[in-house]
């Protein structure tokens, strides 16, 4: 039984979808971080590592494609937090795009709520 | 027929010759259900127990009776959830319909105007946070303008007291505000990043043209304080400041049919609201 909540980063450029997130995740028992794109997410990484990461795919700076492959490069156990990838393209070659960058899981927003907090306890191993 | 009017013609002639001589606002016999209301409000809080009494009342000015007959009429006394049918029809009906004719991909953008303190592109934005499934799903701006510059301030900071959340459930006050001190909510971070707030007079073409084009405009209880002249000026800057399809909300007592050609009325099941025409189709 984990003595601590489980921590997730959302990584998102878009204020209201990181509130939107961590207020499910919060009420479904879990820690909540957030970074507005890849680089900041990198740092995050580094300061403290989550449990899980729920990453966007359009974002300035560092967009999330390309923060996967910077994450899948680290060193373990860094390299191998498991990541949602959710964004806003549903196509087949964003998803293979993503999936080759090393996402575990991609969904299309909108996600439901229930569909977030249940990823997320399966990445963390939470039983429910 | 049922007369349903607090006051017969001659009185509210005389209420709005003595307002007017006063105040320099002219209320005029279409604003008369508007004025009665905020009188009746009036007469009551003072204990009156007839139209005479209370004009008596304001004709001497007893403690101040004139200054709260004007607050009542003009400030813009506003609170969270305010009319909030219109934001259900946001959120069931207007953006779904934006949604089907913009680019996708595009922003979604939300424009309160007057915003005064923020309640009102605040309680939007909570709005979409609690009511809209497709939140995550589009970039959503919500701009706040008003012409007074100090209410901007105001709502930046975004600090509110009690009357402003009496509206608000305890649960959503618990997850929108933190406590700033005796009486006072402050609103959290990241609602007051989602919001941006510009200065605007919507008589100044100059001033709306650079704000761009709105999916949705709320601009509700502004123009009943406007003559007829402004009134026009400020509806046919709207319309300029709507994507063409685009829609907005006035306050229940206002009627843009009554001001303006430009609009087609809509009607959805929670509100009335105005349209922009869509462009026609090309070919």
């Amino acid at each position: 039984m984990a003595d601590r909540k489980m921590r997730i980063l959302v990584v998102d450029d878009a204020n209201l979808v990181r509130l939107y997130y961590r207020q499910i995740l919060e009420e479904a028992g879990f820690e909540v971080e957030e970074a507005l794109n890849g680089i900041e997410a990198l740092e995050r990484l580094l300061v403290s590592p989550p449990d899980a990461l729920i990453v966007d795919i359009n974002m300035p700076l560092m967009d999330g494609v390309t923060f996967l492959g910077a994450l899948r490069r680290q060193a373990l156990p860094l390299s191998s937090i498991p990541t949602l990838v959710t964004s806003t393209e549903s196509k087949a070659a964003d998803i293979e795009a993503a999936r080759v960058a090393g996402a575990n899981f991609y969904s299309a927003k909108p996600v439901g709520r229930e569909d977030l907090a249940r990823t997320m306890a399966m990445f963390c191993g939470v039983p429910q | 027929m049922v007369d349903s009017s607090l006051l017969d013609a001659e009185e509210y002639r005389r209420l709005c010759d003595y307002l007017y001589r006063h105040t320099g606002m002219a209320f005029t016999e279409a604003r008369r259900y508007f004025v009665e209301r905020r009188v009746e409000d009036r007469m009551i809080a003072t204990g009156s127990s007839s139209f005479a009494s209370y004009f008596a009342r304001l004709r001497t000015n007893l403690q101040g009776e004139l200054e709260s007959l004007i607050n009542a009429s003009t400030v813009n006394e506003t609170y969270f959830y305010r009319e909030d049918h219109q934001f259900a029809c946001l959120t069931s009906n207007l953006l779904q319909e934006r949604l089907r004719m913009k680019p996708r991909g595009e922003t979604m953008r939300i424009w309160s105007v007057p915003c005064s303190t923020g309640e009102e592109p605040y309680s939007i934005a909570i709005w979409l946070l609690e009511n809209w499934a497709e939140v995550d799903a589009h970039d959503i701006e919500i701009v706040g303008s008003d012409i007074d510059t100090s209410v901007l301030e105001a709502a930046r900071a975004g600090v509110f007291g009690r009357r402003a959340l009496m509206r608000l459930s305890r649960a959503l006050t618990d997850k929108y505000f933190t406590p700033a001190g005796p009486e006072h909510w402050q609103i959290i971070d990241e609602l007051r990043q989602s919001v941006r707030f510009t200065a605007a007079n919507i008589v100044e073409r100059a001033e709306t043209r650079p704000h761009g084009l709105f999916d949705v405009i709320f601009c509700r209880n502004l123009l009943i304080y406007f003559d007829d002249t402004s009134r026009r000026v400020a509806a046919e800057n709207l319309y300029e400041s709507l994507a063409p399809g685009g829609y907005i909300c006035l306050g229940h007592a206002e009627s843009m049919s009554r001001i303006s050609s430009l609009f087609e009325v809509c009607r959805f099941a929670d509100a009335i609201v105005y349209r922009r025409q869509p462009e026609a189709p090309h070919g």
